[in-house]
């Protein structure tokens, strides 16, 4: 049930008068052509406090996929998206959310991750490889974040794998860290479980804080967004790894062997560009390949079309029974002739693969994160 | 005095086939312990029950009495304590199932006797019952030995081993109710068919799922043959409901249902992460696909590297065969 | 209503490859995730729509270790009152019955008009503690329950059986009933809540402090020996059958018939 000291926050929390009902967020969501979502419509009426319990009980709060598109486009620099974020904290809290929302979330508490895995079994993806492990009484440049997904999915572990090999041969100062690393909270925060997000940010701060890092480098762009944006207080800067990768590059540290002749189109990823700012060092490193021509989506950086794997939507699935957006991208890719989309996010890499699976282009198309690429390049 | 007795269990007129089943454990454990298996039925009108029962070459104990119409777990733990005290049986069996388990336990605290429940296996070696058991997921057994006790109690699993065939009849013995008294405190009301129509696939007991594999859905016959062949609910992947092959709410995977039938077939499922994590807590699963590498061969227990249509028909054909 | 909810920690083994400690009488649980017992968790939330829906207080039962405490915690969450946390390891866990008769210490001398628990536990899969606890307070019990309607004194429940029949049975409380999976949707407990449920009463108590003694409850009292735990033969690795299509297919078919799948 619902404080009403609660509920006079709302307003303020989400600086709703704030709002000149301009309509560009709900103009610029992407997720508008498959969901009955109208973002706008909900910062305007969630102002009206008698009525955010039943706002809280629509079924499209869940449809965002908190892309920040909105955010992006606000000219008063409001967050429409956390409005229904907080509409979504409202039912958490109530406890009635899906199972499926739910057991992620439960297990974030219990195993530090949303996948409903033992915490004991998070670093088996270093499975046979050279691994530095950080320790907090040696300083370390290059301090790793393994994402949840990246260490948990078969399908997208070849991103750490492929980074240690990596690394190892550029002979960088790194480690990454041990088994008690938890969860960055991304997909808690947007699932709206407020509490248990920061607990999160308090419990993760002090365990980063024990390393002596020149800079925490993450792998995800889920985990390099929140920790930038949610976390005040890490003592070290955070950099997403394409960065470090950039910075590897012109020092001639990278090499790769051979040609890959392939059209490449990057696709943004919502949490790397749009909240990021990233958008240039994909590119480099792309470009970095010999015999790759690098192709350009119409809707790219800042206007990048959202995959809807962010917002928790790894758990809820939309009514929506219209196209989804991974679909459409696929579809623009194949229109522009591409033989690979590149991405540099592991949700991007589930739902574009999975959308190109189901478009029949198996044989026509490949969809990498760029580490993957990276590693059947790379000389070893 | 080494005698087994197993309670054969039935409902709605029907003997169930664990009782069968376990006539094919009793009588060996029964010849070590220097006894025989006798086989005990509660009922109300069960003469056609009890002759069926015969054909398999043991004694069977009969107690006809209307109080026994359904199944009542007071009713079958009282009569059942009086029959220890009177036949004093070595062993008393049941099936480990509904009914089992609803009385055995209290029966075990009632007599102070011991069980083993969800028993896989039986012998009696040097002096000593033995029973296995399996645990953790069925990935580890354990090796449970009784001391020694009047009567040993125990709960044997359904579909562990195959009835044995019927052999020389034997005779039929009636014996007087050891009802005396009407059981008060519970009252059986009625039975409620499973409802047809939406399916919960949370609660399936045994599920056909389907993936990307079935191309299209005029290709869905014969899936749904195997799972009418084999009484299964259908259900799909995210590729398969995105397809509309499969209604939304069968949809297995984190962002779906989570779904632990006794019997999980995927067809053509290549087994993302996020699908796996909905159906691990499946009991036995079996995968049909093309692509020998596909994830999903990592959590079967079954598997064929193959085209699924080329499979499927034969083996609809071939369970129905089996099925009678 | 007064009910108490017997609830157990369990590992999920259902996907990690499970291995014996040397002592060949335990596994080794250090890579396992643990969590409430599933059906547990439905015993739990079904007394908190009780408690919600006619008023009363819920005890949690549990016996286990100090770790186990944040499942506690999650009940209480949800809307369970109390707690009592036996801690003691001279209890015979492989037994159900001495589990059960611990249980029945940590109720009795309580006024009570329901015991609830879970049909089954995820790692021994006995479905025994239940009806066993029922014997042991010498009150009514079904099992197996995936509905139940409250009535004046008496509880009318819907038994699972076998091929999704139910059999509906009227009992007189109080009764202890086993809960199945399915009879409800669990609620999420959000960490605000947790928080809010450090305030309430969780009593760690060993057998001593529940007056039970040990050797009724221990190895010694126990009628049943666990001689030793193996790695059974048949590895959880897929067996692939091979051969033509059609006979890949009477294979399955008949692997499927032997193992009582069909």
């Amino acid at each position: 049930m619902l404080m009403s000291s609660e509920i006079q926050t709302f307003t303020e929390k989400y600086d709703l008068l704030g709002c000149i009902q301009c309509g560009r967020c709900t103009g610029g969501c992407p997720v508008t052509v498959r969901a009955n979502l109208n973002v706008r419509q909900f910062v305007n009426d969630a102002y009206d406090e008698d009525k955010l319990e039943e706002l809280a009980r629509l079924a499209e709060i869940w449809d965002c996929t908190a892309c920040h598109t909105c955010a992006v486009r606000c000219p008063k620099g409001l967050k429409p998206l956390e409005v229904l974020i907080g509409l979504r904290t409202m039912i958490v809290e109530s406890g009635k959310v899906e199972p499926t929302v739910r057991d992620a979330l439960q297990s974030v508490l219990l195993e530090g991750n949303p996948w409903e895995k033992s915490r004991a079994t998070r670093l088996d993806w270093m499975e046979d490889l050279d691994v530095k492990i950080a320790d907090p009484d040696e300083p370390v440049e290059n301090l790793f974040f393994v994402c949840c997904t990246i260490a948990y999915d078969p399908r997208v572990r070849a991103i750490a794998r492929n980074m240690v090999e990596l690394l190892n041969k550029a002979g960088v100062d790194y480690a990454f860290l041990p088994e008690d690393e938890s969860c960055c909270g991304s997909e808690v925060f947007t699932l709206g479980e407020e509490g248990l997000f920061e607990m999160q940010v308090e419990d993760s701060t002090e365990f980063l804080n024990e390393y002596q890092a020149g800079r925490i480098v993450t792998l995800s762009p889920h985990c390099f967004t929140t920790y930038k944006t949610h976390y005040p207080d890490l003592k070290s800067p955070v950099i997403h790894y394409t960065q470090l990768l950039v910075e590897l590059l012109n020092n001639g540290k990278l090499t790769w062997k051979g040609e890959l002749p392939k059209k490449i189109v990057y696709h943004d990823p919502c949490y790397l560009g749009k909240q990021g700012n990233i958008y240039d060092e994909p590119r480099e490193l792309l470009k970095s390949i010999p015999g790759v021509e690098l192709l350009e989506f119409e809707r790219r950086r800042e206007r990048s079309l959202c995959c809807e794997g962010g917002g928790g939507k790894m758990w809820v699935e939309s009514e929506s029974k219209k196209e989804r957006l991974s679909e459409t991208r696929i579809k623009d890719a194949r229109a522009l002739g591409a033989d690979v989309v590149a991405v540099a996010c592991p949700f991007c890499v589930l739902t574009l693969e999975d959308s190109m699976k189901g478009l029949g282009l198996e044989e026509e198309m490949r969809v990498v994160e760029i580490m993957e690429l990276l590693g059947e390049l790379m000389e070893k | 005095m080494g005698n087994v007795l197993v309670l054969a269990e039935h409902r709605q007129g029907a003997l169930r086939d664990v009782s069968f089943e376990m006539l094919a454990v009793a009588p060996g454990v029964a010849e070590d312990m220097g006894g025989e298996a006798v086989v005990l039925l509660f009922g109300s009108g069960i003469d056609d029950l009890a002759k069926k029962i015969t054909e398999y070459g043991l004694k069977v104990l009969v107690v006809d009495d209307p109080a026994f119409e359904n199944f009542n777990a007071e009713k079958y733990q009282m009569a059942l304590s009086a029959i220890i005290d009177d036949l004093k049986p070595s062993v008393l069996m049941t099936g480990h199932t509904a009914q089992g388990v609803d009385f055995m336990p209290a029966l075990a605290v009632e007599k102070k006797l011991p069980l083993v429940s969800d028993a896989v296996g039986l012998s009696y070696e040097d002096g000593t019952l033995k029973a296995t058991r399996t645990l953790y997921s069925g990935k580890v057994n354990a090796l449970v030995a009784f001391k020694p006790a009047d009567t040993y109690l125990v709960t044997f699993r359904e579909g562990t081993v195959e009835a044995p065939e019927p052999a020389a009849a034997a005779e039929v013995e009636k014996l007087d109710s050891p009802l005396k008294e009407d059981v008060p405190y519970r009252k059986f009301v009625e039975y409620i068919e499973a409802e047809v129509g939406d399916v919960d696939i949370t609660q399936s007991d045994v599920l056909v799922a389907i993936g990307r594999g079935l191309k299209e859905d005029k290709n869905l016959p014969p899936i749904e043959e195997l799972a009418a062949a084999i009484k299964a609910d259908l259900a799909g992947s995210r590729a398969a409901t995105d397809a509309g092959w499969i209604p939304h709410d069968r949809q297995v995977g984190t962002s779906g249902k989570a779904v632990k039938p006794r019997l999980y077939i995927a067809l053509g499922i290549s087994g993302a992460f996020q699908h796996l994590a909905g159906m691990k807590g499946a009991k036995t699963i079996v995968a049909i696909n093309k692509d020998p590498e596909a994830p999903i061969f990592t959590v079967a227990d079954y598997a064929i590297v193959d085209d699924m249509f080329k499979v499927l028909p034969k083996l609809t054909e071939k369970i129905k065969e089996l099925k009678g | 209503m007064k009910t108490f909810v017997c609830i157990k920690y369990v590992p999920d083994t259902s996907e990690a490859e499970v291995k014996l400690n040397p002592d060949g009488l335990s596994v080794d649980d250090s890579r396992f995730s643990f969590d409430i017992n599933d059906a547990d968790n439905y015993a739990v939330e079904e007394s908190v729509l009780i408690k919600e829906a006619q008023g009363g207080e819920v005890t949690v039962l549990s016996i286990g270790p100090k770790k186990s405490d944040v499942m506690i915690r999650m009940a209480m969450a949800k809307g369970c009152d109390k707690a009592t946390r036996v801690e003691d390891d001279r209890i015979a866990t492989h037994d159900p019955l001495m589990v059960a008769r611990v249980l029945a210490g940590g109720i009795k001398g309580q006024e009570f008009d329901l015991v609830m628990t879970g049909c089954m536990a995820n790692d021994d899969w006995h479905m025994a503690t239940g009806v066993a606890l029922a014997e042991e307070l010498g009150v009514n019990h079904a099992s197996m329950v995936n509905k139940l309607e409250l009535q004046d004194g008496k509880v009318k429940v819907h038994r699972e059986l076998e091929g999704g029949l139910l059999e509906v049975v009227e009992l007189d409380l109080p009764a202890v009933l086993t809960i199945q999976t399915g009879i409800n949707e669990p609620r999420y407990a959000p960490i605000r809540g947790i928080r809010q449920a450090q305030k309430k009463e969780l009593n760690v108590v060993s057998l001593d402090d529940l007056g039970i003694d040990p050797a009724e409850v221990g190895t010694d009292a126990s009628q049943v020996v666990l001689e030793k735990l193996y790695i059974p033969e048949v590895e959880s690795a897929a067996e692939f059958i091979e051969g033509e299509p059609e006979e890949k297919a009477e294979k399955l078919a008949s692997i499927l018939h032997k193992g009582g799948l069909l």
